[in-house]
């Protein structure tokens, strides 16, 4: 890192709303289908349409306001953001400039131990763009407009992240809260959830902001950090060298990990704003604010303070859990039906998440479930199977299509081995190993892992470590 | 009220208009006469006035989320200057 | 046989249901009409399906299944998009667009069982007042053809005025319905700003424009737009109020008048042929027992001005979707994305129309939208006011529909001389009042027209004081 150079970084976060239908059409808003087949008279922008606002939409985006603690406009405004491009069929985007519904607000994030506040500057209500497929043809574009009129909630940040590190923590706070509040299902590698950074840098100690960049298409939290930080030292290293920072649009290119100036923007930045005379305001009353404050869902927040209470986890433990809408509640699934809930915590983040990312999955793709891990866990809590026969099991589960029960059968796992029946082993293997026994009778103390090891090796690891231990240690001695 | 020559290729560019040379300064003759009518806005003072951009105050016409089933892609298309497999298609688009 | 064409739309059905004739010899009648009045140029296309529609409707009659139009042959401003029919709006741009679904103003009138004659002629995208910028040829004045019948709606009404249709609709965005009603001697009505769907009614300038009816008399005028009128929920600009029997209040003998003079305005009235004819209808109207009263329309004045920055800056954006990709006119070979839309847009646009989108998008450009867009809309405000005023000690307000008669083909070729036709007509469109023109006279053979401005929702009151003065003047049976 350099010394010399403050980053400073604001986020626009755009955030698909998990509504049934477009935010101007009826259109559906499902991922993945036959290109055009969810593209309406509407989205297609054809002669004489009308657009009509989703009341969702306002909902969602005062849910999001309410968790922030923001001003919720008491009315919203739409105006035409004017710009031409294939995937935008009216040539012009319906979103808010002035009166956007969320106010400022303000949320805290975490790094290195510390908590700091980020503040938000805004967030409003936008419909998505369509999607032009440049590879298809071989001298053409292809355009579908499936995405277009998807409800977006544009979340923009103030510049006040100051590494990348904080950037991806925020990012991740972002996520937490809309899918807590169940506004977005927040897949980024579906799109749900989409980030631009404006990224600039300064010397440290100076109060102008430089020159910045923005940074646009980043779809994952991994390229979020990768993309700040390649375009820090990019510009870095054009100050250092007597150049200036060219105030643009970048693309970022994850294989290449690298960004790269987007010409195609440059000169179509007059955007000719104006209120959208099709939409008249939309009145928000205090009535209708107050009405959603009372049906928020438990926020990360309060389910961290929660979970600490309620199940006795570690503090860490319970933000960890508490990073998602789905870890938070597969972790309190399995821990309300064991009788140790500092068990699962224990094994949803550390196995269980280590399976997970060496798949690169996340918790709701899981190939084992969350009845799969009480199964697993009550087992362990019995006694009935060990840890590292728990630790095999999930890598099988994950691979199998079995319960845990019959993979526990199959692979033997079951025949956890008793203390007479230990005793049994350990006799045996001292008598077979005669001439080690002797050396370590004779103060050679290291042999007594050699012991250890051959017990693991007939038990087929289906033996409590510590009882093992205790046991050698006495028969040893004797 | 003047357009200049820069101007007027401005907004040609912004509304994607092609403008041929040889009708640039008659456009630009009417475009001012337009603009110096326009300008009689200017003997009013609308000091502390509200811009109104619609007649209707406000109309509480939103819509239930509801998604219809009832699209017909083909239908639709029948007009369009270039499709393939589903897709509208334009020249190539180079980001 | 009488010429069932003149007969009133009133006549006409009452003829239909006492079996003195059918849809379908009416429907010939017309189709026969049409064709012997080609050279007005009347219309764009004509609906193959006529006579099979008038077939149905007879079927319907004699099994007494009659809907409140049942029959009645009518004509569409091309304006209106109909299911499986071109329509053009006047543009090459749109010379080949079957839309593929239906306005809903179409879709009512077609459930009240009207036959559809065929799609009128226009200026393009209803841009002019004289119809002299339809991409398909001048339409003339049936009363003089060497002058034109004004615009934008002159097709319908040059149709309705030769009796070429029972009625016909239009739209009004600065006076497209009114001006032609007065040039060619019939009666047009815009309606209150939100009483028409827009749904399907190809977009001019959508906080101005509202369709309407042309037909030969306040009655008939009545009847048609109480079948078109009501809250569509797919127009957010729509407004949610029941709509009364137009035609029982027309009818009423209860409702008291007073009309507002607004004195500055009628002074200034340059011709004096017109300004005396303005005089005598009043006297007319006085006679009928009608109350008279000297208001003061403040700002009245900047209507013109404040139109042509709204106007054009809505257009500029409404206009954007004609880009060659999803509909529309295509140019040849098109050797990049940019030529695409430089080249489609300049082809497909006629001169009138890419005038107003340049004006349009330069009062929204970067560093105009203050002092143009947001000045304009100040004074809207203003001009509104004055009519709210106004309304307090008034129930309509009478001004001329037009300066002048109709002009001759091409005698108009500065622009602002041209948009100076809709002085009178534009300050209703600001406020989205409703207001009416009937005939009230002629100058050398030449008709004229008086309007009235109503309340918000008032329609019925104006057609109440149209049909007093039509009750005591004969201008619009000559």
């Amino acid at each position: 890192m350099n010394n010399t150079w403050e980053s400073v970084i604001g986020l626009e976060v755009h955030v698909q709303l998990s509504t049934e239908s477009k935010i101007f059409s009826n259109a559906p808003t499902k991922f993945g289908q036959t290109q055009n087949s969810q593209a309406s008279l509407v989205d297609l922008g054809l002669p004489g349409v009308l657009p009509v606002l989703n009341e969702k939409t306002i909902e969602m985006a005062i849910k999001f306001g309410c968790a922030i603690n923001a001003n919720i406009s008491s009315k919203a405004i739409f105006a035409r953001k004017n710009y031409f491009y294939p995937d935008l069929p009216k040539g012009y985007q319906i979103s808010q400039l002035d009166d956007p519904i969320v106010g400022e607000g303000k949320i805290s994030i975490e790094v290195d131990n510390e908590e700091k506040f980020i503040g938000i500057t805004r967030a409003h209500l936008e419909e998505d763009a369509g999607k032009s497929l440049h590879d298809r043809y071989e001298n053409l574009s292809a355009i579908d407009l499936n995405r277009a009129g998807t409800p977006l909630l544009e979340i923009v940040s103030e510049p006040d992240l100051r590494s990348a590190k904080e950037a991806v923590a925020y990012l991740k706070k972002i996520h937490s809260i809309i899918t807590f509040l169940e506004i977005s299902d927040g897949n980024m590698s579906q799109g749900s959830m989409r980030c631009d950074a404006n990224v600039s840098i300064r010397k440290y100690g100076e109060k102008e902001f430089g020159n910045r960049t923005e940074l646009k298409n980043i779809n994952s939290f991994r390229f979020v950090e990768k993309a700040i930080n390649y375009e820090i030292d990019r510009q870095i290293e054009i100050v250092e060298n007597g150049g200036s920072i060219d105030q643009e649009t970048r693309l970022y290119d994850a294989n290449k990990n690298e960004t790269r100036s987007m010409r195609s923007k440059e000169h179509a930045n007059d955007y000719r704003y104006f209120p959208d005379p099709d939409l008249v305001p939309v009145i928000i009353s205090k009535e209708k604010i107050q009405e959603i404050q009372k049906t928020l869902p438990e926020l990360p927040e309060q389910k961290i303070s929660r979970f600490i209470k309620d199940y006795k986890i570690s503090e860490y433990e319970s933000k960890n859990l508490n990073v998602s809408k789905e870890l938070s509640s597969f972790f309190e699934k399995v821990a309300k039906k064991i009788s140790s809930p500092e068990l699962a915590a224990k094994w949803i983040l550390g196995d269980l998440m280590a399976i997970l990312n060496k798949n690169n999955s996340e918790i709701q793709d899981s190939k084992i479930s969350s009845e799969d891990m009480i199964d697993l866990l009550s087992r362990l809590e019995e006694g009935s199977i060990s840890g590292p026969g728990a630790k095999k099991i999930i890598d099988l589960c994950w691979l199998s299509n079995e319960s845990i029960d019959v993979l526990i059968k199959k692979e033997g796992f079951d025949e956890v081995k008793g203390e007479d029946e230990l005793l049994e082993i350990i006799t045996r293997i001292i008598r077979d190993n005669s001439k080690q026994f002797e050396q370590y009778l004779n103060g050679k103390d290291k042999l007594f892992g050699f012991f250890v090891g051959q017990v693991m090796k007939e038990t087929k690891g289906n033996a409590d470590p510590k009882l093992v231990n205790e046991l050698l240690n006495k028969k040893l001695k004797q | 009220m003047k357009i200049s020559k820069k101007v007027l290729s401005n907004i040609s560019s912004l509304s994607k208009i092609k403008i041929e040379e040889e009708i640039k300064s008659d456009l630009i003759k009417d475009l001012e006469s337009i603009l110096k009518m326009v300008t009689e806005m200017n003997k009013i003072d609308t000091s502390g006035i509200e811009p109104m951009s619609h007649p209707l105050e406000d109309a509480d016409n939103l819509r239930k989320d509801k998604a219809t089933k009832e699209i017909k892609r083909d239908e639709y298309q029948k007009s369009a200057p270039q499709t393939d497999d589903g897709f509208y298609l334009t020249p190539k688009v180079i980001e | 046989m009488e010429d069932l064409s003149k007969l009133s739309l009133i006549d006409q059905i009452n003829g239909l249901k006492s079996r003195k004739f059918s849809s379908l010899e009416l429907t010939e009648f017309y189709l026969k009409k049409i064709d012997q009045a080609k050279a007005l140029n009347s219309f764009i296309s004509l609906n193959e399906n006529a006579l099979k529609e008038a077939k149905k409707s007879d079927e319907k009659i004699s099994k007494n299944k009659n809907s409140s139009l049942e029959g009645i042959p009518i004509a569409h401003k091309d304006i209106f998009c109909i299911k499986d029919q071109i329509t053009t709006c006047g543009s090459k741009m749109l010379e080949n667009f079957v839309s593929p679904y239906s306005s809903t103003v179409y879709e009512k009138l077609s459930n009240s069982g009207t036959v559809n004659l065929g799609k009128t002629n226009m200026d393009e995208f209803a841009m002019g007042s004289s119809n002299e910028t339809s991409f398909f040829g001048n339409v003339l004045n049936p009363i003089d053809p060497e002058r034109v019948p004004g615009g934008s709606s002159g097709g319908s009404a040059s149709a309705v005025a030769a009796n070429l249709c029972s009625f016909a609709t239009g739209t009004d965005t600065g006076g497209s319905i009114r001006q032609p009603a007065a040039f060619c001697g019939i009666t047009g009505i815009k309606p209150t700003y939100g009483r028409v769907s827009r749904w399907g009614m190809i977009a001019f300038a959508s906080s101005l424009d509202q369709g309407g009816i042309f037909a030969k008399n306040a009655l008939d005028a009545a009847l048609a737009l109480e079948n078109i009128a009501g809250f569509d929920e797919k127009d957010s600009t729509s407004i949610n109020k029941k709509v009364p029997s137009f035609l029982n209040e027309a009818k009423s003998k209860d409702k008291e008048h007073i009309v507002g003079i607004p004195k500055d305005i009628i002074e200034d009235i340059k011709d004096d042929k017109v300004k005396n004819n303005f005089y005598e209808s009043l006297e007319i109207l006085k006679k009928s027992g009608v109350k008279v009263k000297e208001i003061d329309l403040k700002n009245i004045q900047y209507s013109l001005p404040v139109y042509y920055v709204i106007a054009p800056a809505e257009c500029s954006a409404n206009l954007s979707r004609y880009d060659g990709v999803r509909f529309g006119h295509r140019c040849e070979n098109p050797k990049d994305l940019e030529d695409l839309y430089e080249r489609s847009r300049a082809e497909g646009f006629g001169e009138e129309v890419k005038k107003r989108i340049l004006i349009g998008t330069y009062c929204l450009s970067a560093g105009y939208y203050e002092a143009y867009y947001i000045k304009a809309q100040k004074i809207r405000n203003l001009i509104k006011q004055s009519f709210v005023n106004a309304f307090k000690e008034v129930s309509s307000i009478m001004m001329p529909t037009c300066a002048n008669v109709s002009f001759k083909l091409n005698s108009i070729q500065n622009p602002v001389e041209m948009y100076e036709q809709d002085i009178y007509t534009i300050p209703a469109n600001l406020a989205g009042l409703p207001a009416i023109s009937i005939p009230s006279g002629k100058i050398k053979n030449l008709p004229l027209g008086i309007q009235f401005i109503g309340n918000y929702l008032e329609e019925g009151n104006l057609f109440n004081l149209s049909n007093k003065f039509q009750q005591n003047s004969n201008f619009h049976n000559e």
